[in-house]
């Protein structure tokens, strides 16, 4: 091979980057600022992409295998597919927090409702047990 | 028979007071309940000292969460009606009784109040017409529905749409979706001829430049009518 791929010093610098930039993933987890299973995703692709900066053969393999000319394009387009599936992940993700959250509000109202017949009945029943202290 | 009125209401401290009087009037055996959908103003305070029970949702949900809480409390409280009025005065609550009336013949599980099928009275701007227009043969192509107006909040719901609806409600802009969703959940759908009047204060939730993302928005999401709810309207026939 005459043309590496990727030199010497460009793997280095990748791995220790993308190394890491995982450990800064494990980092969040550990904080609690992120879950183990939203991180699940991040920590998975990034290793996929660690094998390709130690092996630039596959990524040759690869980009014949699927006619790409010039394996760097191949490398570019490995790298929006990265992106993108995990910014999907996170649209997922935020998707259904948000049916969450609108079913949490739904609650929320539906119990201040309960609690506001409640509190007539109550002071129906002994006025002055009650406080006119409605909860806005 | 328990009835109630669900009115959703953002923002609408000075439609509302009205509103609740017409209802109060026009149908005094029903009971009212106000949606307040995160209102800043005095929305809430206008449906206590009126004595509707207020459903008051802390955030902001828009018209279909603010509808489905409607239909969570009518489900729970095991009422048989259920009818939806807007809270800035449009709708004409006289319409009422001509509106549950298949449902009480057992004629219909879910009534349509249409501005198209009687033969005056306010009815919007020529685009958002072409709009309902387009909106109404559409809904009728993807699952069959005779509806003359899809977007009308007007409506009233049998036993059997207020638990479909109370389980699963489309939310952004959801009037021809529920259609879709009731049709699919094996509904019987009606419509009667109302009223409608313009807004009294304030302005419209939807100008007239969003009509189009309207369009847009309701035709996909009625191409894209979850998967899960055909398979749910099989099994219960």
């Amino acid at each position: 091979m005459t043309h590496p791929l990727l030199p010497l010093e460009l793997q280095v610098v990748a791995c220790a980057t993308l190394i890491a930039f995982s450990g800064w993933v494990l980092y969040l987890v550990r904080l609690q600022r992120l879950s183990l299973r939203d991180s699940l995703l991040w920590l998975l692709s990034t290793a996929v992409v660690v094998v390709f900066a130690i092996f630039p053969r596959l990524l040759q393999d690869l980009a014949r295998g699927i006619g790409v000319q010039v394996p760097s394009n191949a490398l570019f387009a490995l790298g929006i597919l990265y992106l993108t599936l995990n910014v999907l992940s996170l649209t997922i993700v935020l998707s259904r927090e948000s049916a969450r959250s609108r079913r949490l509000a739904q609650e929320c109202a539906l119990l201040r409702a309960e609690l506001d017949v409640m509190r007539m009945r109550v002071e129906k029943v002994s006025p002055e047990l009650s406080h006119s202290d409605g909860v806005a | 028979m328990r009835a109630l009125a669900i009115v959703p209401a953002w923002n609408e401290e000075r439609n509302l007071p009205e509103v609740l009087e017409e209802i109060r009037q026009a149908a005094p055996s029903w009971d009212v309940c106000v949606v307040d959908d995160g209102s800043s103003d005095g929305t809430a305070s206008v449906a206590r000292e009126k004595g509707a029970v207020l459903l008051r949702l802390p955030i902001n949900l828009g018209i279909g969460g603010a509808v489905q809480t409607g239909y969570l409390w009518a489900r729970d409280h095991g009422y048989d009606v259920a009818a939806q009025i807007d809270g800035d005065g449009q709708h004409d609550p006289r319409h009422l009784a001509a509106a549950l009336q298949p449902i009480q013949a057992g004629m219909a599980d879910f009534v349509i109040g249409s501005r198209y099928l009687g033969s005056d009275g306010f009815r919007s701007t020529a685009l958002r017409r072409a709009g309902t227009r387009y909106l109404s043969w559409f809904l009728r192509l993807r699952c069959g529905a005779r509806v003359t107006d899809p977007t009308s909040g007007f409506r009233v719901a049998g036993r059997r749409a207020i638990e479909l609806f109370a389980a699963d409600y489309p939310s952004d802009y959801p009037e021809p979706e529920a259609i879709a969703f009731a049709i699919r959940g094996g509904l019987r759908v009606q419509e009667v001829p109302v009223l409608m009047r313009g807004r009294q204060h304030g302005t419209s939730s939807i100008g007239p430049g969003r009509t189009l993302y309207y369009l847009v928005k309701v035709s996909l999401a009625l191409l894209l009518l979850p998967v899960e709810r055909r398979r749910n309207a099989e099994l219960s026939g």
